[in-house]
């Protein structure tokens, strides 16, 4: 490919980056936000486990401590 | 947007790149009006986490370079440096299968969406499919799919176990046909290595991300085989990328020793995750299912757990004896999957 070339693809490539269409920082991190808010619940590695059966990867004991 | 043709000479087009880039430029600063910490300040913070070390997984006779959980978020296949590819039970730590590869360094392997298959390669610079069943030794099953022209540095099933995708030291990315190893699509792009790539989690799932030795992270269509965004700014190599849940930005890990957050749509850099006390490099990085939390693997052999919202570490895993590799969080988010130089895997939850 010739330097020409390989230019023009740079260059076109940059047209269509140029041409996005962007947000703010503000509405992008505030998406990001709601996004945890809506799914936190279900995050067991946040909230934890309703109880500790619920953890597949629980200690398994014959006892258990009253 | 309209662009003027600038003319066909390539002084032109010399011209007309820097004007493009400093535009982008501008764009870009013009719409970072607050920081991402900022915003979060008045979030309350993470209640104490109750992550705790629950199963070792020990049979690698050398460094654990990756792991990937099934679908059926019990099973975890694990490559290594020794040549071997292991698929564990993780719930009773089992081997249940364990393949020889014909070379070290299987630096990838990825289970497909079926649970029937798995896919890996390295410094062969092949990718290979092994078929799972319990009559048949995968060994004679076995099938290249593809061939890069250097090594193989990481795959992944895009939506069906019909194809592969792959990144390569030779700096692109390759879209396989399983069943003829034809090459459907490839990736040009990257200046240096590519190191990492994860798939956008849409139902479509026509995007992906990659990341390498350039220090850049490049947002794909799979469809077209077209860039649609580059992110810059990290000091050092990116060794890991990783999609935020919604699909909205992506998380990178690197050797400049932090984790960046980088917005889709505000086509920047949102957050960095660092502190003075870290100078290790990141070699992987994943979210927890609700994104709150930002998992990150370092060379001083911790993981260390980022509130992503805040920007703040919450706390760290302690338990390897070397590098940590690779980590992955289970598909339901109930557990963390990590891989080290220290031959183990761990599983936490």
């Amino acid at each position: 490919m010739s330097n020409l070339q390989q230019q023009r693809l740079v260059v076109e490539q940059l047209r269509r980056e140029a041409a996005i269409k962007r947000i703010t920082v503000r509405q992008a991190v505030a998406d990001i936000m709601k996004y945890v808010s809506d799914h936190q619940q279900d995050d067991c590695l946040m909230i934890g486990f309703s109880s500790q059966k619920a953890n597949p990867f629980r200690e398994k004991s014959s006892c258990s401590v009253l | 947007m309209a662009t003027e043709v600038s003319g066909e000479n390539y002084d032109g087009l010399l011209k007309e790149m820097e004007t493009l880039k400093g535009r982008l430029d501008e764009e870009r600063l013009k719409l970072n009006d607050v920081a991402l910490s900022t915003v979060s300040q008045r979030l309350e913070g993470m209640a104490q986490l109750s992550i705790k070390p629950r199963r070792v997984l020990k049979g690698h006779q050398a460094k654990v370079l990756c792991a990937d959980w099934s679908s059926d978020k019990r099973h975890i296949v694990s490559s290594s440096q020794d040549g071997k590819i292991i698929v564990w039970d993780a719930f009773t730590t089992n081997k249940e299968h364990a393949v020889t590869m014909p070379t070290t360094w299987v630096m990838a392997c990825a289970f497909a969406p079926s649970g029937n298959l798995v896919a890996c390669g390295g410094l062969d610079n092949k990718v290979t499919v092994y078929p799972l069943s319990m009559e048949d030794d995968p060994i004679n099953k076995r099938k290249t799919v593809g061939t890069h022209t250097s090594y193989m540095s990481c795959c992944l099933f895009p939506n069906s176990d019909q194809q592969i995708l792959t990144g390569s030291g030779d700096s692109t990315c390759a879209l396989w046909d399983v069943e003829s190893g034809q090459l459907l699509q490839s990736f040009h792009g990257h200046s240096a290595d590519v190191m990492s790539i994860d798939l956008a989690p849409s139902e479509t799932g026509n995007t992906f991300v990659s990341g390498g030795c350039d220090r850049t992270a490049l947002i794909w269509d799979m469809r077209t085989g077209q860039k649609v965004q580059a992110f810059e700014g990290h000091d050092a190599d990116i060794n890991s990328v990783k999609f935020y849940p919604s699909g909205e930005a992506i998380a990178t890990g690197s050797d400049d020793a932090t984790c960046r957050l980088f917005d889709l749509r505000a086509d920047r850099e949102v957050a960095v995750y660092t502190k003075e006390s870290i100078i290790f490099g990141v070699n992987a990085v994943d979210f927890s299912v609700s994104g709150r939390i930002l998992f990150a693997g370092y060379n001083d052999y911790t993981v260390n757990v980022w509130d992503t919202l805040k920007c703040s570490r919450i706390t760290m895993l302690y338990g390897h004896e070397n590098r940590v590799s690779c980590l992955k969080v289970s598909p339901d988010g109930t557990a963390i999957c990590t891989g080290s130089w220290d031959f183990t895997l761990r599983v936490w939850a």
